[in-house]
């Protein structure tokens, strides 16, 4: 026990101190600040930039209208309705004249109505998420109406308050609310998944560095292998759980500091989680990182070089991916799909699965209990074969055993372990 | 005290690595372990360090089975092996830790033993930054610091320079007669030969000779004799002809020698007696031992 604080402490420090792990810390950091002002900054730019508008320079809307003979007044008067800071010119020009114009930025954009249902919209630059042709649409949509009622005998506008009348509704969620959890989860889940894959890797480094320098000679001479490899897993287990509070520290402070309630409603609403959901987080982050440690940490004790470590690796990772995409994939249709109970109980996937199910929908305890217990079941599990194949791996050198061949260690040195304990 | 190694077995798989190995080294002296590559060697040492256990036999303290929690033991494996990225300090002071010491004491023994080897300046250097002898030199007070009862040296001089060799030897021979138990393995046999009372040659995962260099020595037939002198053109034929029915054989070997083979060891005081009534200059006359290198190969060589 004493052996395993001490390597504890000393991979801990380690870790703490490494440059990279440092720079890595600061450069999270700064991207949580950025997340979380830049938005607020561009929005504070936007409503600047919107109160200084000058009519000197409005923004023209050029349109030909093919549709609506003798009605420009119509056209203009509903576009004018649904641009109300830009001046509406329903003009005699053709569709070369408003094209140059528009790549002039005379116009902001053009609209030729071609017919009652069909027009063209120019633009300069079409953004992807451009909402004009929507817009144009409803006011288009608005002319052919007018137009038409009236050819009925219908007085448009007090039929329009009828046809345009907003409903107002509320959402009352008796469970958790998928929608509004989606944004938090989805996060959670990421940072989740990037940290295991990111401290996993940091164990698999550590000890291939370890046997490649030779300084497991050394090491396995003072301490037990089932000590160091205990010890190292936790010690980075620890300075990622520094680096992660850390970063979720730097994330709340932003978000207070600029306070919510400048963000949009519906982003503050997103970012905002139950602290039931953050302890859920950290408890499964422990269980995934020790389940996905042990692995990597044993597999790649047998490696002996750096280039060694992906052969071995790789299919860890792949399972730790597909976890990771049934569980994205499920959380934007149903989060408590068969599949996503399945995965909440197999070890692998156990943590991040239940996780989302906890995060996004109402998981009976029950099923939360079960899923810790079999994760922590195998945690153990994991942990003594692990510390079996890390015993072998250390001082093996050159090309990685196969399958096989460790299996058959494995037998060997259970015979072996049996043989000494019933001698003492 | 004794350590012992006793009857030693240990297969990896289907290989049998040792096979009855056995031998016995005392404080106040060393033994060296010599074999050639893949003979053994590390695996004997690993199951003292009791990083592997035998599959039969025992290591013994004083005759007793070895408690390593109760005995200090420093070891310096061939593959020299620290962390090339942290701060020398730190990592002498965590296998000292690792070792048992408290933390002040480690601190302690890595300044005396960073001192000892006029390393202290590199005390907050990284390990990597050092040149091979230096990371030599830091290995061997890592190995040296728990002021370790039994001592496993392996090849400790390779990369060093004749000075930081001497520093090593002194160091080494402190040990000894510091009453530790030193194992000493190395090809350099000149080292071996400097340090160790005994050795233990393993060939092929057996004990091919142990015991005193010099009794393995006396036991080689004494029938050459070496002869220096500067009249060693005229002793050639005289002895030729003097002894020729006792002798088979005069060669010369190197400068102003001669080496005499006679058919038997029992020759040997007639030679000297007829060599001394004549008028020759001699500077020494002595029978040719074995040297540690030839025992070496001759033990080594058969069988591979």
């Amino acid at each position: 026990m004493k052996h395993i604080l001490q390597v504890l402490k000393f991979e801990y420090l380690n870790c703490i101190k490494n440059k990279a792990f440092i720079i890595t810390t600061i450069i999270l950091m700064l991207l949580i600040l950025g997340t979380a002002f830049v938005p607020a900054i561009i929005m504070d730019m936007q409503k600047s930039d919107e109160g200084e508008d000058t009519p000197g320079e409005m923004n023209i809307i050029g349109i030909i209208n093919n549709a609506y003979e003798n009605n420009n007044d119509l056209v203009t008067k509903t576009f004018e309705k649904y641009y109300p800071n830009s001046v509406v010119q329903v003009t005699d020009e053709n569709i070369e004249d408003i094209k140059t114009k528009v790549n002039n930025s005379e116009y902001t954009f053009g609209v030729i109505l071609n017919s009652p249902i069909s027009f063209t919209y120019v633009t300069k630059n079409n953004s992807l998420m451009g909402e004009e042709t929507i817009i144009i649409s409803e006011a288009a949509k608005g002319i052919y109406r007018a137009v038409n009622f009236e050819k009925f005998g219908v007085d448009y506008d007090r039929t329009a308050t009828i046809l345009d009348a907003p409903m107002v509704y509320d959402t009352v969620t008796t469970g958790t609310d998928q929608t509004k959890n989606y944004f938090s989860t989805y996060v959670l889940v990421m940072i989740l998944y990037m940290a295991i894959v990111m401290y996993g890797q940091m164990v698999s480094q550590s000890v291939v560095t370890e046997k490649n320098t030779r300084a497991m000679e050394m090491l396995i001479t003072c301490a037990k292998p089932t000590h160091l490899m205990f010890g190292k897993v936790i010690g980075s287990g620890l300075a990622g759980l520094t680096q992660l509070v850390v970063i979720i520290a730097t994330a709340f402070a932003s978000l207070k500091t600029i306070s919510l309630k400048s963000l949009p409603e519906n982003l503050s609403d997103m970012l905002s989680m139950p602290p039931s959901t953050v302890i859920y987080a950290l408890i499964f982050f422990i269980t995934a990182y020790f389940i996905y440690a042990f692995l990597l940490g044993s597999l790649s004790s047998l490696a002996s070089r750096s280039e060694d470590l992906n052969t071995l690796t790789t299919p860890v990772m792949m399972i730790f991916v597909a976890a990771f995409m049934i569980v994205v994939m499920s959380m934007t249709s149903d989060v408590n799909n068969t599949l996503m109970i399945i995965c909440s109980y197999i070890p692998f996937t156990a943590p991040i699965a239940i996780f989302a199910r906890i995060a996004m929908s109402d998981v009976a305890l029950y099923e939360i209990i079960i899923s810790i217990i079999i994760q922590l079941v195998s945690i153990y599990l994991l942990g003594m074969l692990a510390a079996a194949i890390y015993r072998i791996g250390v001082l093996m050198y050159g090309n990685p055993p196969k399958f096989s061949e460790i299996i058959k260690l494995l037998k060997e040195q259970h015979k072996t372990n049996k043989a000494i304990k019933s001698k003492e | 005290m004794e350590l012992k190694a006793e009857n030693i077995f240990k297969s990896f798989g289907e290989k049998e690595v040792l096979r009855d190995i056995s031998f016995t080294a005392h404080s106040g002296a060393a033994l060296g372990l010599l074999g050639r590559n893949g003979a053994g060697k590390t695996t004997t040492i690993r199951i003292i360090m009791g990083v592997f256990f035998p599959d039969k036999g025992k290591v013994l303290v004083d005759g007793k089975q070895i408690n390593r929690n109760n005995i200090r033991i420093g070891y310096m494996p061939e593959e020299r092996g620290l962390y090339p990225k942290i701060k020398i300090c730190d990592q002498l002071v965590y296998l000292a830790q690792l070792r048992g010491m408290s933390s002040k004491d480690a601190q302690k023994a890595c300044e005396k033993w960073l001192e000892r080897m006029s390393m202290t300046e590199y005390k907050n250097k990284k390990l990597e930054t050092l040149s091979k002898g230096n990371q030599q030199k830091i290995q061997l007070a890592a190995t040296l610091m728990c002021d370790p009862q039994i001592v496993i040296l392996d090849e400790p001089f390779s990369g060093l320079d004749p000075v930081n060799a001497m520093l090593l030897k002194d160091v080494i021979k402190e040990m000894i007669t510091g009453g530790a138990v030193v194992l000493f393995s190395s090809h350099q046999m000149n080292y071996i030969e400097e340090f160790c009372e005994s050795i233990a040659i393993i060939n092929q995962g057996k004990i091919a000779v142990d015991g005193k260099i010099t009794d393995i020595k006396r036991s080689y037939p004494r029938d050459r004799i070496a002869v220096t002198s500067k009249d060693f053109e005229k002793i050639s034929p005289f002895v030729l002809q003097k002894m020729s029915d006792d002798i088979t054989d005069v060669k010369a070997d190197g400068e102003n020698t001669i080496i005499i083979k006679m058919k038997s060891p029992e020759f040997k005081s007639r030679l000297f007696s007829e060599l001394s009534n004549q008028d020759f200059d001699i500077d020494c006359f002595k029978v040719c031992e074995p040297s540690l290198n030839d025992i070496f190969v001759q033990y080594t060589e058969v069988g591979v």
